[in-house]
């Protein structure tokens, strides 16, 4: 509830509300008021002046900053008046006496404010006869980011934004005066994973993207609306090409899920969709080759093969993993040549590295990115947001450092976030159950008195490969006691992991949230026809089964088992021993480099359509390329197969299967693309509650126990990585970490380690050379690994771990 | 693992004890960090940056705002001749030529001995002394061009370990700002203030 | 000795070791800090309010209100503005160095007053010898009990910290003081929001005083805020440093009470100008303000209001005299150097303003100046101080940018003919002169005393006897 003041602006009274910025309230009355350094996401500053207008004051007419100064009741406020305007042609002339003006060769000229307010509230001309400032030009601030000094406008909006929203000042004011300068310190460049926003924000061309930088002109751009495909959250972003090429991806500000900002990854991890390694034929193995062959051949082969296997063993004899990277119609479609072309629940969309299905769709209780804003306690146990979930590290950290949320982070060595948190725990992988015991038992009371809120918000994942999944749960029962109101956010790892779960890509989920087997099902059936009643087989137990024949063919959507596996043998293992592997994917990888059908299909940007976000958020997505050669989007493939086997799935467009799943899945109910490109740009949430035909039932806090003495090996995501995305996106895949071991300095002066230097870790799982980094932010007797890093090794899920140093 | 002396150290953890807030150290460690290396290195700013827990970019971001945090290394005795507008009325910019002129080092240079470093600098707060010359911040008022000269000379034959107000304005001074009236034990022993609880000074404090 | 001398008193009496602490207790120091333990926050505010003392760093605000305003959070801080660098000025200098007891004591004071529990003061780094002083006073009343836990037996506990500037005029402005003492660049805060009596140090209230108005208020407690306010001439309470600077015989700082005229100050209290000249302009409150002529000013009396209703201010009491040799687009350009090198770089208008204009002066100066050059400069300056009036309109956050603008408008008022002369000679028309140099090479005449007393009994409009002369 806003109070409103009634004031006036160049004469007009309006109401606006109350402790409001006069920009703002300005600019929702319809008065642009010229700026550079105010951004709405961030502090002002005051600093440009370019935003100078006129007050009433007791003592006469008062200049002040609109960005800075809040309205008041009675105020009245000039804009326009010769004062203002001296000041703001002052400014400008200012500001242009040192540019260089050379936009014909700037990224920013045609899309540039200094350009555009030089043009509307400029003087015109400069009187600047002396030499300008000269810097060496450019220099790369970072691997992603080139700065050009002199056309900056020293405007703080990147020092800004370093600072306050992603929490690594490594960009700062340098020198002082006329002279003054960003820059980073020498040989420590920005290495930041938000780097790119502060080229998005530079209101002139100081900071360029280098993967943008002289690639075109931003008139000649087609653009469209989308979200961010890399992780759960799905920032809103708009997608710029010139002829069919991807040339880069920015921001798009809106409340709900992004405020503008995006990782590195979202911004600069397109590349992989232009790669040259797209599979752009379908692929079939003759005599140990993979031969390109028309898509007619390929899917009477698949059909073929599907119909003889049918004959022999039923739909018991196939697995379907995958389906969590495209979109819902995608899943949904897959969903349905499972149950009903197939004939199997054996459909997975997790990748033996994720909470139980129940709890990630089904918790009743599912958080808003905005409840973070709103809480008063944030727990977040098992999750390092800045490296597994960028976009909501930001939201969390500006929830600490701006409003004062209480932050609580639980973790088996230091996260992110760690400089904002209130309270912070480290444990031993795999010793989480006996830390929630030791919560619930009251040996850490100002954990359990910061829980005791009135609103918590919990964000839970799984970290550690050695946790075990339901420590989540038990997580979440424990606050539910405590706090007044809790929203709980489980995370997962792959980006529509949600969408494909409400789709039904679980052996014991059906579309829209109902359990298999439960009553929900005999709705499906009627429009479905027939299908398996009793739950399916999750990814492990397909791996399992084609280990032991018991599956004989494995149809792969989108997934690579070997490298996504926190145990890569056991995929490796099944895969060699499956009879028949089918895959639908971009590129060739690990995994089904020896499949007997390989289909390419359409990526991200390539095929409009339907996601859903970690808050059950259902957002368009949108094609900007036509995709790589005969890449078709995965319904279609699905859906001809289908046709084949002479199963049909009655799916002739993506836009009907939408409808198709907003009349199976109560919960979808009224979500059509139309509504989401119209009314509903930042996406609707669907319900849980009504709809959910499932319900997770709090478990109890009791489960295995972990070893305390030796040490203890954490395996752990980080936001670069092998994964085969990265890999075909050079930009990015460099910045990867690689193969390191992190060890506590106690633990590496005990094992005689130095930084850089190999040492064997050697598990159960596997063994290999990693070259060491001394790391405060490690507990001692906690080991961390990288998880999938260009040439590391699988070290699987067990904790226990030895590690001893390389001679030589 | 710090790579301060000792001393050092225990001085940085004493300086830090003085503030509410650790950041706030962060001008007099850099002072500390001049006096470990002679002038103020870029491992000099990282190791503040660690002793206060903020980046090195943000403590060079400090370091660069202030006139007096030399990142080039400096000579042992740095002159400084203000020219500001006293002492440009009463001939400050001649003092400044004579220095050059006598050193052979220009404004913001060092010579190849690492001796001298000469400056040009703004108002020093002895206007009533005009003009005035600043040794390593040790004061001498009512310069003249010819005194200069001696100067420059004097620290190049005479050495001093420590610069001392009193004795350089017995020697090359002149007008004062006021009167001074008590002699100074105190000096500088390098290119930064002398100022024995930041960690710079010349002899110890004490009678 | 008068009893018109106040803060400069103990240092005449006592030359040798006025800045110790037993001849400081000797002479009745640390008496009203100790009777200040035994009052009530309002008692001291009201009776420093009642004394009429201003702020003694240029902005010359009520000292009492300025304590009132002080937000009630605590904690609280206190931070002394030892910063000392508007060009002309010295006096705090001398106050640091000659008697910082008496600060410290003043320290204390408004610590009491104000709830405060830790000072800091704030040194510019170029005074490292006043930051000695400074630190052996300190000591000294630690070693004594009158800082430290339990000040002079009480329950009220006093921590001071003594913290050394690095070289930046800007932190004189009280906000980006309280940023450098933070640890960052010292840049000027936005005001609003960031007034330090609510949001200082840390975000916490906090009273920023300058070194001589705390060393007044031992002598106002001693005095009574009756008769301090009555050392005065109407609104201007108690007395003045000035420092005097240029071309006068008796360059120095005097402890003047307001309201002689600036023919008296710079002719009798300074010893008049060198060589007999002729006075050319002066500054009369530091290198900010805006430049006083003889034709026009000489016979003005030195007040607050008259020195502003004359468009200048008195400012920290910087007076830099300049006589007839002097180039005054030299010394303008002298002057915007200063602060073009001083801008703190965060706002646009003085970033680039100031070193434009530094550099149209430049070569006016040096005989590259174009007719157009003095409007343009005027309309570079009207871009940072719209209007070239004082008090400006400023396009700035802080009013060091408009600062520049002050010799450019003397220029336009009282130079514009030697200004064009530059541009239609092609040189500097004074020549060698405008170099300044002739009076270093010799020696000057010093007064035995560096205070002279005046006094001017409240309405009464007389001179006093020795007014004017040494004391």
């Amino acid at each position: 509830m806003t109070e409103s003041v009634r004031m006036t602006i160049d004469g007009q009274e309006h109401d606006v509300p109350a402790g409001e910025l006069i920009i703002q309230a300005a600019q929702d009355k319809g008065t642009y008021i010229p700026r550079f350094c105010w951004h709405e996401r961030m502090n002002p500053v005051g600093m440009c002046r370019m935003c100078l207008v006129e007050v009433e004051s007791p003592r006469g007419p008062m200049l002040v900053t609109a960005c800075t100064d809040t309205v008041a009741d009675g105020m009245s406020v000039d804009t326009k008046g010769p004062t203002v305007k001296k000041a703001q042609e002052a400014i400008l002339e200012f500001l242009l006496a040192n540019h260089p003006l050379d936009c014909p060769v700037c990224d920013k000229g045609g899309e540039c404010p200094l350009q555009d307010q030089a043009m509307s509230h400029g003087p015109g001309d400069s009187r600047f006869v002396e030499i300008k400032r000269n810097y060496e030009k450019p220099i790369p601030i970072s691997d992603l980011v080139l700065l050009d000094r002199e056309r900056c406008i020293l405007c703080a909006r990147c020092t800004r934004f370093s600072d306050e929203i992603s929490g690594d000042p490594l960009i700062e004011f340098q020198e002082r005066g006329n002279v003054t300068e960003i820059n980073t310190f020498p040989d420590l460049p920005f290495s930041s994973y938000f780097s790119g926003n502060t080229v998005q924000i530079c209101p002139v061309g100081a900071l360029t993207a280098k993967p943008y930088r002289f690639r075109a002109r931003p008139w000649d751009l087609s653009r469209v609306e989308s979200s961010g495909m890399f992780d759960t959250s799905h920032p809103r972003i708009s997608i710029h090409s010139s002829q069919n090429q991807i040339l880069r991806i920015v921001g798009v500000d809106n409340d709900a899920t992004n405020h503008g900002w995006l990782s590195d990854k979202d911004r600069f991890g397109f590349e992989y969709l232009g790669s040259e390694d797209r599979l752009t034929t379908p692929l079939v193995k003759r005599g140990g080759e993979l031969v390109a062959v028309g898509w007619a051949e390929a899917l009477d082969i698949v059909a073929n093969r599907i119909d003889l296997i049918w004959e022999e063993d039923g739909g018991s004899a196939f697995g379907v993993i995958g389906g969590a990277r495209g979109t819902n119609e995608d899943a949904y479609a897959l969903s349905k040549f499972a149950r009903v072309t197939l004939g199997t629940n054996n459909v997975d969309c997790r990748m033996d590295d994720a909470l139980s299905s129940h709890f990630l769709a089904g918790s009743v209780d599912r958080a808003l990115i905005s409840d973070l804003d709103t809480a008063d306690t944030i727990l977040i146990w098992a999750a390092d947001l800045k490296e597994e979930h960028p976009n909501l590290y930001l939201r969390a950290r500006r929830a600490a450092q701006e409003l004062g949320v209480k932050l609580i982070i639980v973790h088996p060595r230091a996260t992110g976030l760690d400089d904002r948190a209130t309270h912070k725990l480290h444990y031993r992988p795999g010793g989480g159950f006996a830390l929630l015991d030791e919560i619930a038992e009251g040996v850490h009371p100002e954990i359990a008195s910061a829980l005791a809120a009135q609103k918590v918000v919990v964000i839970v994942g799984q970290t550690s490969f050695a946790d075990d999944p339901k420590l989540a749960e038990s997580v979440a029962a424990l606050v539910r006691s405590k706090a007044g109101t809790v929203r709980i956010m489980p995370l997962a790892r792959r980006a529509n992991t949600f969408g494909a779960l409400d789709m039904g890509l679980g052996p014991d989920l059906l579309p829209g949230r109902v359990s298999v087997g439960a009553i929900g099902c005999a709705s499906l059936a009627e429009s479905w026809g027939e299908f398996p009643t009793s739950p399916g087989k999750d990814t492990r137990s397909i791996l399992e089964g084609l280990d032991d024949g018991e599956i004989r063919c494995l149809l792969l959507v989108g997934a690579d088992p070997v490298n996504d596996l926190p145990i890569g043998a056991i995929a490796r293992d099944a895969l060699e021993a499956a009879e028949y592997v089918v895959s639908i994917d971009l590129f060739l990888n690990d995994s089904n480099a020896d499949a007997d059908v390989i289909l390419p299909a359409l990526g991200f940007a390539e095929k409009e359509g339907l996601v859903t976000n970690v808050e059950g958020r259902v957002q368009k997505v949108n094609a900007i390329s036509p995709g790589p050669g005969q890449a078709r989007a995965d319904w279609s493939i699905l859906a001809d197969i289908a046709d084949r086997v002479g199963r049909p799935l009655g799916l002739a467009l993506a836009e009907t299967i939408a409808k198709e799943i907003a009349e199976v899945a109560p919960a979808y109910e009224g979500v059509t693309w139309d509504l989401l490109e119209w009314d509903e740009r930042d996406g609707v949430v669907v319900p849980i509650q009504g709809s959910q035909q499932i319900n997770h039932i709090p478990v109890s806090l009791a489960g295995p126990r972990a070893p305390r003495a030796g040490l203890t090996l954490h395996v752990a995501r980080t936001l670069y990585d092998d994964g085969v995305l990265m890999r075909h996106s050079p930009s990015l895949h460099r910045l990867a970490p690689g193969p390191l071991v992190h060890l506590n300095p106690e633990d590496a002066r005990r094992l005689g380690a130095q930084g850089g230097r190999p040492m064997r870790v050697v598990t159960k799982h596997g063994e290999g050379d990693f070259a060491a980094v001394i790391d405060e932010d490690t507990p001692e007797g906690v080991v961390f690994v990288p998880f999938n890093q260009p040439g590391g090794v699988s070290l699987g899920t067990d904790p226990v771990v030895r590690v001893t140093a390389v001679s030589g | 693992m710090s790579i301060w002396s000792e001393e050092t150290q225990v001085r940085a953890k004493e300086i830090i004890s003085r503030y509410p807030e650790k950041r706030s150290a962060v001008m007099p460690l850099l002072y500390l960090a001049m006096a470990e290396d002679g002038y103020l290195t870029d491992e000099g700013m990282e190791e503040v940056a660690l002793w206060v827990g903020i980046t090195p970019a943000q403590v060079r971001s400090v370091a660069s705002f202030y006139t007096m945090y030399k990142r080039e290394k400096t000579g042992r005795y740095l002159v400084s001749c203000c020219t500001s507008i006293s002492c440009m009325l009463l001939g400050g910019d001649d003092i400044l030529h004579a220095v050059e002129d006598e050193s052979g080092v220009p404004h913001g240079e060092t010579d190849d001995e690492g001796l001298l470093s000469v400056e040009h600098v703004e108002c020093i707060g002895a206007c009533g002394g005009a003009p005035a010359v600043q040794v390593n911040y040790e004061l001498i008022e009512g310069v003249t061009s010819e005194k200069a000269r001696d100067l420059v000379n004097w620290l190049r034959s005479a050495r001093p370990e420590v610069v001392n107000t009193d004795e350089m304005q017995e020697l090359f001074g002149g007008v004062r700002s006021f009167d001074w009236a008590v002699s100074e034990v105190d000096g500088a022993i390098g290119p930064y203030p002398a100022f024995q609880p930041l960690g710079t000074v010349g002899t110890e404090v004490g009678e | 000795m008068s009893a018109a001398l106040i803060v400069t008193r103990r240092m005449i009496d006592h030359p040798a070791d006025s800045h110790r602490i037993d001849v400081y207790e000797d002479t009745g120091g640390y008496v009203q800090a100790r009777r200040a333990v035994g009052m009530t926050r309002d008692e001291l505010v009201d009776t420093v309010k009642a004394s009429g003392l201003l702020g003694r760093g240029g902005a010359a605000f009520s000292a009492g209100l300025k304590w009132s305003f002080l937000a009630p959070a605590r904690p609280a801080y206190l931070v002394i503005n030892a910063d000392e660098s508007e060009p002309g000025t010295f006096k705090d200098r001398q106050l640091l160095e000659r008697d910082p007891h008496q600060m410290v004591e003043g320290i204390i004071i408004t610590a009491i007053a104000n709830e405060v529990h830790h000072a800091f003061i704030y040194i510019r780094g170029e005074y490292p010898k006043s930051a000695r002083r400074v630190q052996a006073a300190v000591d000294e009343a630690y070693a004594c009990g009158y800082l430290g836990s339990g000040i002079f037996g009480s329950d009220h506990d006093l921590e001071v910290t003594i913290h050394l500037g690095g070289g930046a005029y800007i932190c004189g402005e009280e906000t980006a003081l309280i940023n450098s003492l933070e640890g960052k660049r010292g840049e000027p805060r936005l005001k609003p929001p960031y007034f330090p009596a609510a949001k200082g140090l840390y975000m916490l209230p906090t009273i920023v005083n300058n070194v001589e108005t705390v060393s007044n208020l031992p002598h106002i407690l001693d005095m009574g805020a009756e008769e301090y306010g009555k050392v005065a001439h109407e609104t201007d309470t108690g007395t003045f440093l000035f420092s005097v600077s240029g071309h006068v015989n008796g360059p120095g700082n005097y402890e003047l009470a307001h309201g002689i005229t600036w023919r008296e100050l710079i002719y009798e209290v300074a010893g008049g100008i060198r060589d007999d000249r002729k006075l050319k302009a002066w500054i009369p409150g530091g290198a900010s303000a805006p430049w006083f002529v003889p034709a026009q000013h000489l016979d003005l009396e030195i007040t607050k209001e008259a020195t502003e209703g004359a468009g200048s201010m008195l400012g920290s009491g910087a007076v830099i005299v300049m006589d007839e040799t002097t180039c005054t687009v030299r010394a303008a350009e002298r002057l915007v150097r200063f602060f073009a090198h001083e801008s703190c770089g965060q706002c646009t208008p003085c970033r680039e303003g100031t070193t434009w204009m530094e550099m149209i002066l430049r070569r006016i100066e040096e005989g590259q100046g174009r007719e157009v050059d003095l409007d343009l400069l005027l309309d570079v300056s009207d871009g940072i101080s719209i209007g070239l009036a004082w008090p400006p309109k400023m396009t700035t956050i802080c009013p060091l940018g408009p600062s520049a603008v002050s010799p450019v408008i003397a220029l336009r008022d009282y130079f514009r003919d030697e200004v064009m002369e530059h541009v239609r000679l092609g040189r500097c028309p004074l020549g060698t002169a405008a170099r300044g140099a002739s009076n270093s090479e010799t020696d000057i005449d010093r007064p035995e005393v560096l205070a002279v007393e005046t006094r001017r009994e409240r309405g009464s409009g007389g001179r006093p006897p020795g007014e004017g002369s040494p004391a």
